[in-house]
């Protein structure tokens, strides 16, 4: 409730209300919960409404010269359409209560004026409007989230590369689904010399714009210590160091970041955090990549991080994922989980990159069902031809 | 999600149970606000009752050591179940913050 008294505009023609209601109304008056403000018809209504922009509400005569009630319930909205009227209406005339009730009118009281029943509909309708403008904040205030949830949205999508490179040797793919309320996984395919690649998929904590501001100073930060140092380990060290000036808000990425070398078939990868990386084999059967024990980067400075090397055979495909996707609820509030995942490739190993990301999607959208999405769900696959 | 605490000794004993995820992590932040203002020495956080911690949630703990930290205050966490364990291990926050098996472990090493 607002602290000043609400304001109301009393209109007719009738020149012994006005004492009337002043009268009537004292003790609410005295007690400083109304302020009555006074016209003669509706022109003048409208004029002092124009010119008086904290009344809130408006208890109006029907039969009125110049302009009558009926119009004016008409024009009352286009002056602010938040504005509650109540209607005097003669006893018994039905007929111009449903025109008032059909133009806008919150309520109608009828002659000879009843001052309680006019004081309990006044106070129910400047209830309703204290309601109603609280109602009008809580959607601003949404609206303003939403927004915010947009942006955060867009430039997450906006890095998210969507053509991967091409070669008899190899084939990659990846795709993200943003949940409701972004988060801020990434991922990242980046071009190294020597045909190499390095590949790396992220999750951000926390979610919104700081988030998605975060998640786009770590993607920036990751490709260029990808290319400025040929080994994992020391580029997430680097970018540690970097995200950790100026994070007062404990934010942190958790990431893997891989290098691959399509000629030798090796698969160099260091882990911030992160869930650890899966490898399909081609009959179906897959190994969990030990973890490298890395801290997620942004939370403490000077973190050496260990990498692992390991060969890819021929026809391996190597799986990397955010916690989207074992960390998926089902309804009966179980997680998706790791022995999910592999069984997914037990059944049906993968065919091609692209295949065996849409395959985890389709399974995990399987298994949630009707639950909603509450995190980003992330996949990166890297298949080996080898030579 | 519910965060309760009490004294023991001169340690705070924080309990939280339920889900920690996105969606009430600034509550939980808000709880652990209030047992960091109040404490004069050592914060524990007993996760036996927790089901389940999102990265935001982990958050929460990392922003709680910090402030105890630049405090001069200790803090550890403990009864963790086996696949918050895991989180924990995963996102290498087992080496940030202290973990102990049990609530009186973790408060002879407090305490002591």
């Amino acid at each position: 409730m607002e602290d000043r008294p609400y304001k109301i505009l009393v209109v007719d023609d009738e020149p012994d209300l006005q004492p009337l209601v002043l009268q009537r109304m004292r003790r609410n008056i005295r007690a400083g919960r109304y302020t009555f403000v006074f016209a003669g018809n509706g022109v003048e209504a409208i004029e002092q409404l124009n010119a008086d922009r904290s009344i809130d509400m408006v208890l109006s005569d029907i039969n009125m010269p110049r302009m009558d009630g009926l119009t004016l319930l008409e024009q009352i909205p286009k002056v602010d359409p938040n504005i509650r009227s109540v209607i005097i209406s003669a006893y018994g005339d039905m007929r111009n209560i449903r025109t008032a009730m059909n133009r806008g009118a919150f309520d109608f009281v009828t002659k000879p004026l009843d001052f309680k029943d006019l004081q309990v509909t006044i106070d129910r309708t400047l209830r309703h409007m204290a309601e109603w403008r609280d109602a009008l904040t809580a959607r601003d205030k949404l609206i303003a989230l939403q927004n915010e949830l947009d942006i955060a949205s867009n430039m997450q999508k906006s890095i998210l590369p969507t053509t991967f490179p091409v070669s008899p040797a190899y084939g990659v793919s990846a795709h993200m689904e943003p949940a409701r309320n972004v988060g801020g996984d990434f991922y990242d395919v980046i071009a190294l010399q020597g045909g190499r690649l390095g590949l790396a998929v992220a999750d951000v904590s926390d979610k919104g714009v700081p988030a998605a501001l975060f998640m786009m100073s770590s993607r920036t930060l990751l490709k260029g210590a990808a290319i400025g140092r040929n080994n994992p380990g020391e580029a997430l060290g680097e970018v540690n160091d970097l995200l950790i000036e100026n994070n007062e808000t404990a934010m942190f990425v958790t990431v893997i970041y891989a290098v691959y070398d399509p000629e030798t078939g090796t698969f160099t990868y260091a882990n911030g955090g992160h869930n650890t990386p899966l490898v399909v084999h081609p009959d179906g059967s897959s190994t969990e990549l030990p973890l490298t024990r890395g801290v997620a980067l942004g939370v403490m400075p000077g973190i050496e991080y260990q990498q692992n090397t390991i060969t890819l055979e021929p026809g391996d495909t190597v799986l990397l994922y955010t916690d989207g996707v074992t960390e998926a609820m089902n309804s009966g509030n179980e997680e998706f989980g790791m022995e999910r995942l592999r069984q997914i490739f037990a059944d049906k190993p993968p065919q091609g990159p692209e295949e065996a990301h849409r395959d985890v999607f389709q399974a995990v959208h399987a298994f949630a069902g009707a639950v909603p999405q509450s995190d980003d769900i992330t996949c990166l696959t890297l298949r080996h031809a080898g030579a | 999600m519910q965060t309760e605490w009490e004294w023991k000794d001169e340690a705070i004993v924080a309990r939280v149970d339920g889900r920690v995820d996105g969606a009430n992590a600034r509550e939980f932040q808000q709880g652990l606000a209030a047992v960091i203002k109040a404490s004069a020495g050592a914060v524990l956080l007993d996760m036996e009752k927790l089901s389940y911690i999102s990265s935001a949630g982990l958050r929460v703990v990392l922003l709680a050591a910090k402030e105890l930290r630049t405090q001069g205050s200790k803090f550890a966490i403990c009864s963790l179940s086996a696949s918050i364990l895991e989180v924990f291990k995963i996102s290498g926050f087992d080496q940030i913050v202290q973990i102990y098996g049990s609530q009186d472990e973790a408060l002879a090493a407090l305490n002591g």
